[in-house]
């Protein structure tokens, strides 16, 4: 079955959720099916084979509903049984509600034999999956959610990010989504919403990833999860937008910039004022571009230090929390003009200090 | 379960059992498709089938209902023989296996199914007679052991493919009552809904009751 076809008859089922009739939730169901039927049958077409039946249609529906892991697929069947009328549930309608019941079945009462496999490999690779579900979840408890990266989740097409979602995840496709299955759907959602952070970064970055490419990706940034919720933690506010701070945080902002100012005097000092720090080095030309705007609009500004330190602090406090800049200083236009630009320079800073 | 009304439209559920390629589709299709008349294409497709068959005493409507043979499935079935009014359990002369798991159905279905389910063993690919495995005596005196109806078919050469499902359309119309009688209770009380309700539009609280005049 082509990866096409699979993508739509698992769009089918995630629809269901969205419904509120019995019947309409039935008819993703079916439509799901019809999918699944019309691509075996033209792969039996073309490969000259007998026309597919049940032997062919279960797998490829099992296969189906644990790649599209579907909202509240259970409590959405249960609701189905009891609530479409009993007349209609019958004849072709019931026999692929069956199937729907029965694939669902399978995957909930998932074993080691049941996928034919030996049972130390299925218990391994049971285990490992739920050590990075439960990591995952556990990190994103005290990791501030920005919404900057929920943004970029929804404008993100679904199939992208499903795909190295799922792959990314699972060496072994059917044990990583039975471990899925038996966890509350929260955890999914943080991890789609960090992986679209991910996603973000490639495409703040210029580059248009493809759907294979992302898939590659995803392992080597599952790797690299865990730096990234450092990253979360030591600057809580790096990601965040002025409409995501409260008032509450603005002591704390404050605190941390006069923290942040004296240390960097006290460094510059003991380097010899001239010494830029590394991240300035990198994103330097794009420094030079913005004092010079700079200088322009803080000509009346009361300055105590002199113009070398003034605009590294700038910068400094840039990388820190571009918000911030925008907020507290005069210059705020000037901060969400260049917006982009400094979070590139952010990206690139951060990607230095963490390999 | 089969379900009859007025002049005898009989609508019966039928289940295919077996194990993985002993050819459960290819028997169904022949049977649909060789027909003179398709009753409807199902529309969506592989894996469910209706056919209707008109005898002297009945026009019976088929729903047949294809199941997944392999092993890793077998706790599924169920789920889909539930309700079945004949259960048409296939193996392959060609496979020993396939007959052992044939057994297996029979007795599961014997235990847990419907007791009033007609169950047929059909032995098929009986084209294969070279490669044969499975002895016609030997499936046959399994199936007269357990009260079995007993077919050896063929999808291939369509042989005795039509037979089958009409012995079991007409075991189906005898097994069916003639006077159908809980669907008319059913009937009545979806009628009886349909009550007029009575308005008189007078409420009971007249101008009279709340008159703040009297005090």
């Amino acid at each position: 079955m082509g990866a096409c076809g699979c993508v739509l008859a698992q769009k089918e089922l995630q629809k269901m959720n969205t419904y509120k009739a019995p019947r309409d939730k039935l008819a993703c169901i079916l439509s799901c099916c019809k999918v699944i039927n019309n691509f075996l049958l033209s792969a039996s077409i073309s490969s000259n084979e007998n026309p597919p039946g049940a032997d062919e249609f279960l797998p490829v529906l099992i296969y189906v509903t644990i790649k599209a892991n579907p909202q509240q697929l259970h409590s959405n069947l249960l609701y189905i049984q009891r609530y479409r009328r009993q007349s209609r549930l019958v004849a072709e309608a019931a026999y692929f509600f069956t199937n729907m019941l029965s694939a669902e079945a399978f995957i909930r009462n998932i074993d080691a034999k049941a996928l034919s496999m030996d049972e130390m490999e299925y218990e391994k690779n049971i285990e490992s999956a739920q050590a990075v579900l439960s990591g995952l979840s556990t990190d994103s408890d005290d990791m501030p959610m920005p919404s900057q990266s929920h943004q970029s989740v929804w404008q993100l097409p679904r199939s992208e990010l499903g795909e190295p979602r799922q792959e990314a995840f699972n060496p072994n496709k059917h044990q990583g989504s039975a471990s899925q299955l038996q966890f509350p759907p929260q955890s999914f959602e943080t991890k789609s919403r960090s992986e679209g952070l991910h996603a973000k970064d490639q495409v703040s970055l210029g580059k248009v990833p493809s759907i294979s490419d992302l898939e590659d990706q995803g392992g080597f940034m599952l790797m690299k999860e865990e730096k990234v919720n450092q990253v979360f933690r030591d600057f809580p506010y790096l990601y965040s937008q002025s409409g995501d701070l409260t008032i509450s945080d603005v002591d704390d902002l404050l605190n941390k910039y006069k923290q942040l100012v004296l240390k960097y005097v006290c460094l510059s000092k003991g380097l010899g004022d001239a010494a830029p720090s590394p991240p300035v080095s990198i994103s330097q030309s794009r420094a030079q571009n913005l004092a010079v705007t700079e200088k322009e609009t803080k000509a009346s500004r009361a300055v105590t230090l002199n113009e070398a330190t003034d605009r590294d602090i700038n910068l400094k406090v840039g990388v820190t929390d571009a918000v911030f800049v925008g907020e507290e200083n005069s210059e705020s236009k000037l901060a969400q003009g260049s917006d982009s630009n400094v979070k590139n320079d952010q990206r690139e800073c951060l990607d230095q200090a963490h390999g | 379960m089969a379900r009859a009304a007025g002049n005898r439209n009989i609508q019966a559920k039928l289940v295919l059992l077996g194990d993985m390629g002993t050819g459960k589709t290819s028997l169904v299709l022949r049977f649909v498709k060789g027909q003179f008349y398709d009753y409807q294409e199902s529309t969506i497709g592989a894996a469910f089938f209706t056919q209707v068959l008109s005898l002297n005493e009945a026009t019976i409507k088929f729903d047949i209902w294809d199941t997944a043979g392999q092993e890793r499935y077998h706790s599924l079935a169920p789920m889909y023989y539930r309700g079945a009014a004949a259960a048409v359990v296939v193996y392959d002369i060609t496979s020993k296996e396939s007959f052992q798991r044939a057994k297996k159905w029979v007795l599961e279905i014997q235990r847990q199914g419907n007791p009033n389910v007609i169950m047929v063993l059909v032995a098929n690919k009986a084209d294969l007679d070279t490669k044969r495995d499975v002895g016609n005596e030997e499936g046959e005196q399994y199936a007269k052991e357990n009260g079995l109806l007993f077919f050896e078919t063929s999808a291939k050469t369509a042989q005795n493919v039509n037979e089958l499902f009409y012995e079991i359309a007409k075991r189906v119309a005898k097994a069916v009552p003639l006077r159908p009688g809980g669907m008319k209770l059913h009937r009545r009380s979806q009628e009886r809904g349909r009550r007029l309700f009575c308005c008189s539009g007078s409420s009971p609280f007249g101008s009279d009751d709340c008159n703040i005049n009297s005090w």
